[in-house]
């Protein structure tokens, strides 16, 4: 066991824990927490993995690099959730995922157009 | 009271370095300081990972989200990426929980609101087994696979970070560019309503 070992196994622990949240929460901003939580246990991965040359081949500044880019990735990602989280509330008055579910076709549909 | 402050301090000296001496085999090139913070961020991530998934509150799954992210920033630290860390707090506690905030006060969905009930049995068992399935695939491999690698950490500075940005990662640097100003104008999009509808719409309120 590595201190590599370590860190890959506290990321995994993130991946872990933002999956049950991915699935048992019951609203889209519950979600969008548990989506974050996954990415930044993919973060802490590539950075840790990055230390190591003789496993990735790659320099160690290009897995910081990339570590940056899932964050702004994030950023974007959380910014078009919240514009979608209001057109879903202000649609369907409920941000519930069993709300959006129009295309399940009869009985599935409540739609109420404002 | 000096001398048994002494002691205490000493015996407590003693039982890390036995620590140290038991754990020095199994994990080469990290000292019981580095171990010590590492359980600390891990403890870090646990509690407020628990909170994130677990707490019927919103707000509260929110300030467990921030608590994580603060641990995954040690992680950081101890990754000797300094600036990761600063960014970390910068971009995830600084704009990504407020925007989760933001996301749950304009839904008006805090202490009764949709998230208050437990999850259905049948949403249980789906997590429980696709976590099992993820750590029975996942953990293994990477015991396995980092066996007998040794972990060099050189503290790189921002400026290091800087010419990557704009040497090998030149692409992706102004590809993220992109993607941020497109969702930035296709939130706006998203959300923005024209003047027109807004005007028919409040008629319409007025004559009912």
């Amino acid at each position: 066991m590595t201190p590599l070992t370590l860190f890959l196994l506290a990321s995994l622990i993130l991946l872990a824990l933002g999956l049950v949240g991915l699935i048992t929460r019951r609203t889209l901003v519950g979600m969008l927490i548990s989506v974050e939580l996954m990415l930044n246990g993919a973060g802490l991965s590539i950075v840790a993995a990055a230390k190591t040359s003789s496993l990735t081949g790659l320099l160690d500044i290009h897995g910081q690099l990339a570590a940056l880019f899932v964050m702004g990735l994030a950023a974007a990602e959380a910014t078009l959730v919240l514009a979608m989280v209001l057109l879903v509330q202000k649609r369907f008055g409920r941000v519930t995922t069993e709300t959006v579910t129009s295309l399940k076709g009869a009985g599935g549909s409540n739609y109420a157009d404002n | 009271m000096n001398d048994l402050i002494g002691q205490i301090f000493h015996s407590l000296a003693l039982v890390l370095a036995d620590i140290e001496a038991w754990l020095a085999p199994y994990l080469p090139g990290l000292n019981w300081v580095a171990l010590l913070a590492f359980a600390f961020y891990v403890i870090l991530i646990l509690s407020g990972g628990l909170t994130a998934i677990l707490a019927r509150n919103l707000v509260r799954a929110t300030l467990g989200l921030i608590i994580t992210f603060l641990g995954v920033a040690g992680m950081y630290l101890l990754l000797a990426s300094p600036f990761l860390a600063l960014m970390q707090l910068l971009i995830y506690i600084g704009a990504v929980c407020v925007l989760i905030f933001f996301a749950i006060m304009l839904t008006k969905n805090t202490a009764d609101g949709e998230e208050a009930q437990a999850p259905g049995p049948l949403n249980l068992i789906y997590a429980f087994l696709t976590v099992v399935a993820v750590l029975a695939v996942a953990g293994p491999t990477i015991v396995t696979g980092t066996k007998d690698i040794v972990v060099r950490l050189p503290v790189d500075t921002g400026s290091n970070l800087g010419e990557g940005l704009l040497s090998m990662d030149l692409l992706s640097f102004e590809l993220i560019s992109i993607i941020l100003l497109v969702a930035m104008a296709g939130a706006v999009y998203l959300a923005w309503r024209p003047q027109g509808q807004l005007d028919a719409k409040n008629e319409k309120r007025e004559s009912a």
